[in-house]
């Protein structure tokens, strides 16, 4: 090691690096230039004689030097572009090394390097002093390369250990102690940080911001205690207090401990531990305290830091930092804690009782920013709070409307709420400020999506369908972010729910159609990552779907999703059967609740029906004889009952409408079914089979004769339905489908001769043929027409 | 016609269907210059594929087996079959041919006629007239040249009226498989259209003179009311099979005309295609025409000659094949319907009559 100690400084090295590599280049060339070298450069004809292997060499052990040079300083950085031209160095001299085998003092060096970083990372883990903080202060950038040269230089060491791991034996001299004497005294001051200062320094304004920023250019690095460096801050805060520096340095420090306390945690999957939750939540609590007794206090991102004033009490004060970031921040650290938590656990409920604060919070701060922020930051807030507000069901306000007690199942949050304030008078409000003042989309959007959610939870139908038609979302959410679509489906579905608890079967499965079909409305809702899907995506995207998963205490019930689709399917899909029974042209209304019949017929061995699916379909198979009462037995019971109707909030009002909707659809259905037996029938016979009262009978047989489903006329005096018996039968049916074919076969067939003919015939054809008269085929004749005039 | 009733059968049921069969043969049977022209089936053939349908066959699925006989003078006697297995998805790896050889192996070893002279099949409604049976029947005819194709229908059979077919490919046909060119000019410079496709064989089922005197022991025994018969059998048709059968019937021939129209749709782009193709061709040609007249003019060498079907390739024809395999089941089904309605129009009038004379 003495034999390569110079005492070059860095930039020596770096000169003489330079020269070398000046002297290397031609030579490491081609040969063919060698002639013109030479008579170019007559001081370099010494050097150019000697033997490749020399060159070679000298070389490495130039590089060699210079790092160990920089090992000595603990210039890491130096060490790292030394160490990286060394390792091309060699690469170049690989022949020469194939045939003289690994020089010596380049094992050596690698063997030095292994053992001066381990030791470096060693003391810095081992002592927690802020000595590597320092070290690291000194040179901010290493930190990334470090890390990657350290990995490259363990791999190299470790193929030259493998390869001649004997002579490495012989490890020799390591004289890191005397070297580390001497970086320890060119860092002083170090061991006194925790005491922050020393003893009689007189504490200013200047000095502690000072301190500030010494901690905080520690943040973000690697090798930096986090834990201790948010005590440090803490302990300023303390300090400053005590010493009386005003409140503009006290609300600096705070800023920054809640900073770092989001930091705290390297890894954006991972979410705050419950302690520093809380202790993040006291922080922004004061933070918000000192703000509103300081209302000369001035906050905002887009203060500079020169143009801050944190101790002038004359002039207002102006710091430097966003609140409106920070809680922002907050409740996603708040979102990421609840998507951690076993959602049935006690845990959960306990991070719950936290959403109070959270509210609470978000409502101060929005106190606060109606009276300084800017409109944009008041529409950021103001989501905030919708967000916080749209998926509460309001008890209190539905009590207030309707006297009847409610049986609450989660009104844990209420008290968050305002007291005065109904929860859809504030949506209003929110919303509308937002609507008028915001210029982002996203905002705008969001705030619509939670106003038709909050409307469709407290079944106002009309206005929520109204908004959604009005706002034209529809249209245009496919652009949306993948979190915005996921809130415009759960919207869709509340929607739904809403329209079915309003007797609205068709509204409800047009808007609960889309997420259903796809047969993926866990993953539309973001309630859970589908597993059929795991292989499709690697481990990034994963990570991303996780994090937009939606906390559970915001999930819709899919089971209650699917019920009520599957029911207004089948409110609409038997009686549609019924009614188009011998109809090839016949579509499915619900593809799904296609689906589940068929599965249901597939079953060998049909038992008392099970899960809330298999109660559908014995349901649907029951109202397609018309037998309601057995619907009805099917579609309301305990069982139906525990599983999806006691999960509105007006349990009774749905079952009521339900009752209704089946004996309604039952009616038809028999009614299309049976109707090719009867000749007549009476109504006041159909009342007391579908216990209907009678208007509604009569109101219903008249609407289906007037939409033409049914071929009858009503018989006033004795009340009877008589039918008119025109439908065609079966055969007949088939027999016009048949003829319908074959006509267009003709119409195919004769436009292959219309080819051979040419167009001249077709023409003179169509206007002879008697039977082209008939209006359908002249209307296809004259579309012939113009095609056959295009194609020519 | 060669319908003679060796077989006083059982039932009335195999000698009517043997008339059926035998009348319709009458048409084209004749038209094969083939030296066999007349079928002749044991009973005892007619029973084994019955039972195999019973027991393996259901729905639209169809069974399959070999027959064995063997052709004296212009007839194909045809005295024993047996049928193909199942197939199962676990048992991919079986082999057909080898299950075959082995089985006619051992009935040679019991002295039975082992010559493979062809094959037959139950059919689902009469949807016999399919691409696979077109090509398996081509392979056996290839190789043996009197082999004929036995079709089955059990549904028929179930109704009371025993239907059993034998048909064959015409000469024409086979020469056109033989091509495999199945363009539009091919099979018209082959003159085939769906009627020529098939033939039909007469068919006879003869029984020993020992089976003929047993049935006529049974029959003394039995005591079916034939008086009966008639009436009983016009009701089950219109409860039970008049909208059943002919809706199915109709159904299938509905499908098989959707697909016609489709294939004709094919055919008429492919017409236009062409017919635009040619046009950008004549126009070409005559533009490179006017170029070397005014090349000419100028004194100039004319371009070289192109090759003009590189330029334009024609497009690809559509296949022909099936269509006319379409219009034959169509065909078919016409037929089975006409036959059927036909049926029940007469005894409808009878029917009414009765009634009239009751009254």
């Amino acid at each position: 090691m003495s034999r390569f100690f110079t005492t070059g400084s860095d930039s020596e090295s770096e000169s003489s690096l330079s020269g070398e590599e000046l002297v290397t280049k031609p030579v490491g060339g081609n040969y063919g230039k060698q002639p013109l070298l030479l008579s170019e450069d007559e001081e370099d004809t010494k050097r150019v004689v000697r033997s490749a292997k020399d060159k070679r060499f000298e070389e490495l052990t130039n590089l060699i030097r210079t790092i160990r040079n920089a090992m000595k300083i603990r210039d890491v950085t130096k060490c790292l572009e030394e160490f990286e031209l060394l390792g091309k160095a060699y690469g170049k001299a690989k022949s020469i090394v194939d045939k003289e085998g690994v020089p010596r003092f380049y094992i050596r060096i690698l063997a030095d390097l292994e053992d001066y970083l381990n030791e470096l990372w060693e003391d810095k883990e081992g002592k927690q002093t802020a000595l590597a903080s320092r070290f690291l202060k000194k040179a901010p950038t290493t930190d990334e390369d470090k890390k990657a040269a350290e990995k490259k230089r363990e791999d190299k060491a470790k193929k030259k250990h493998d390869r001649k791991s004997k002579r490495l034996d012989e490890e020799e001299e390591d004289n890191e102690g005397g070297e580390w004497e001497r970086v320890r005294g060119g860092v002083p001051l170090v061991k006194e940080k925790p005491k922050m200062f020393a003893k009689g320094t007189e504490i200013t304004h200047a000095v502690v911001i000072k301190k500030l920023n010494e901690i905080l250019q520690a943040r973000g690095k690697k090798g930096t205690d986090r834990a201790a460096q948010i005590e440090l801050l803490q302990l300023l805060v303390q300090i400053a207090a005590e010493n009386n520096l005003g409140e503009g340095v006290i609300v600096k420090i705070k800023f920054n401990i809640i900073a770092s306390l989001y930091d705290y945690n390297p890894n954006l999957a991972t979410y705050m531990k419950p302690e520093m939750w809380g202790k993040c939540l006291d922080c922004i609590n004061e933070l918000m305290d000192i703000l509103f007794a300081n209302p000369n206090i001035f906050v905002g991102e887009n203060i500079l830091e020169e143009s801050e004033n944190l101790h002038n009490a004359d002039q207002p004060l102006r710091v430097r930092g966003c609140i409106l970031t920070l809680v922002e921040r907050m409740d996603e650290e708040f979102t990421k804690i609840m998507q951690n938590t076993d959602p049935h656990s006690q845990e959960y409920v306990e991070h719950l009782k936290d959403e109070a604060q959270v509210c609470a919070i978000i409502e101060r701060v929005q106190r606060y920013l109606e009276e300084k922020g800017t409109t944009e930051e008041v529409c950021r807030i103001y989501l905030l709070r919708i967000l916080h507000t749209y998926y509460k069901f309001d008890y209190k306000a539905h009590q207030r409307q309707l006297t009847p007690p409610e049986g609450s199942s989660k009104s844990e949050q209420d008290q968050a709420e305002n007291e005065g304030e109904d929860s859809a008078v504030l949506m209003e409000r929110l919303c509308k400020y937002i609507y008028a003042k915001d210029r982002t989309d996203r905002i705008r959007t969001c705030a619509i999506l939670c106003h038709i959610y909050h409307h469709a939870l407290h079944s106002r139908w009309y206005q929520a369908r109204d908004l959604m038609l009005m706002s034209h979302l529809q249209d245009n959410i496919q652009h949306a972010d993948p979190p915005v679509q996921i809130l415009y489906n759960r919207t869709m579905v509340q929607l739904g729910i809403c329209a079915f608890r309003q007797g609205l079967t068709k509204d409800a499965h047009n808007a609960l159609l889309d997420i259903q079909s796809s047969g993926r409305a866990k993953e539309l809702l973001g309630q859970g990552l589908l597993l059929r899907s795991l292989q499709e995506r690697n481990q990034e995207q994963e990570k991303v779907e996780r994090r937009r998963q939606v906390p559970f205490h915001l999930h819709i019930n899919l089971e209650l999703l699917e019920c009520v689709y599957l029911v207004s399917a089948m409110l609409l899909e038997i009686p549609y059967m019924a009614a188009h029974e011998s109809d090839a042209r016949r579509r499915m209304i619900s593809k799904q609740f296609h689906h589940q019949l068929r599965v249901g017929e597939r079953q060998p061995l049909l038992g008392p029906p099970e899960s809330m699916r298999e109660h559908v379909v014995a349901a649907s198979k029951a109202m397609k004889m018309g037998d309601w009462k057995t619907c009805h037995s099917f579609i309301i019971n305990e069982k139906m009952n525990g599983k999806v109707w006691d999960l509105f909030p007006e349990a009774d009002k749905v079952r009521t409408m339900l009752v209704r909707k089946i004996q309604e659809e039952s009616l038809r259905t028999y009614l299309f079914t049976y109707s090719s037996v009867y000749d007549s029938i009476s109504m006041e016979t159909l009342s007391d089979m579908f216990e209907l009262d009678l208007p509604t009978v009569h109101s219903i047989i008249s609407k289906m004769i007037i939409n033409e489903e049914l071929m009858a006329s009503l018989d006033q005096p004795t009340q009877t339905v008589v039918m008119h018996r025109t439908e065609p039968t079966a055969q007949q049916n088939l027999a016009l489908q048949l003829a319908e074919k074959l006509g267009s076969l003709v119409e195919n067939n004769e436009r292959v001769f219309d080819h051979k003919q040419g167009t001249y015939g077709g023409y003179f054809r169509d206007q002879k043929d008697g039977y082209r008269k008939n209006e359908g085929y002249m209307r296809r004749g004259g579309y012939r027409q113009q095609q056959s005039q295009t194609a020519y | 016609m060669a319908s003679r009733k060796e077989g006083t059968g059982s039932t009335a049921t195999s000698s009517s269907s043997t008339a059926g069969a035998a009348g319709k043969g009458k048409g084209k049977g004749g038209s094969g210059d083939s030296a066999v022209k007349q079928v002749q089936i044991d009973g005892l053939v007619v029973l084994k594929i019955i039972k195999h349908y019973q027991e393996e066959g259901q729905g639209t699925e169809v069974v399959q087996g070999v027959l064995l006989g063997l052709v004296v003078e212009d007839r194909l006697e045809i005295t024993n079959c047996f049928p193909f297995p199942q197939h199962t998805e676990d048992d991919a790896d079986f082999d057909e041919v080898q299950y075959q050889m082995e089985m006619m192996r051992s009935l040679r070893h019991v002295n039975i006629d082992h010559l493979h002279v062809g094959w037959y099949q139950s059919t689902y409604y009469g949807s016999f007239v399919t691409r696979a049976l077109l090509d398996s029947q081509f392979s056996y005819q290839h190789a043996i040249e009197e082999s004929v194709v036995l079709i089955y229908d059990p549904i028929k059979t179930a109704q009371g009226s025993l239907s059993l077919k034998a048909y064959r490919l015409t000469p024409k046909l086979m020469e056109v498989c033989k091509e495999k060119d199945f363009s539009p000019e091919a099979l018209k410079k082959a003159n085939i259209t769906f009627e020529y496709m098939f033939e039909e064989v007469p068919i006879v089922i003869k029984n020993s003179h020992l089976i003929n005197v047993l049935m006529w022991e049974l029959e003394k025994k039995s005591a079916v009311a034939d008086k009966h018969e008639l009436l009983s059998l016009a009701s089950s048709i219109f409860t039970l099979h008049f909208s059943n059968h002919l809706g199915k019937n109709l159904q299938l021939l509905m499908d098989r005309v959707d697909e016609m129209s489709q294939d004709i749709v094919k055919y008429n782009t492919y017409m236009r295609n062409t017919s635009k193709q040619q046009q950008q061709k004549h126009q070409y040609q005559q533009r490179r025409q006017q170029e070397n007249m005014q090349r000419q003019s100028r004194g100039e060498p004319p371009l070289p000659e192109e090759d003009l079907s590189k330029l334009f390739k024609p497009p690809q024809p559509p296949a022909r094949m099936d269509s006319l395999l379409i219009a034959g089941q169509i065909n078919t089904y016409c037929q089975n319907i006409k036959e059927f309605t036909a049926q029940n129009l007469g005894k409808l009038f009878m029917a009414q009559a009765l009634q009239e004379y009751n009254n």
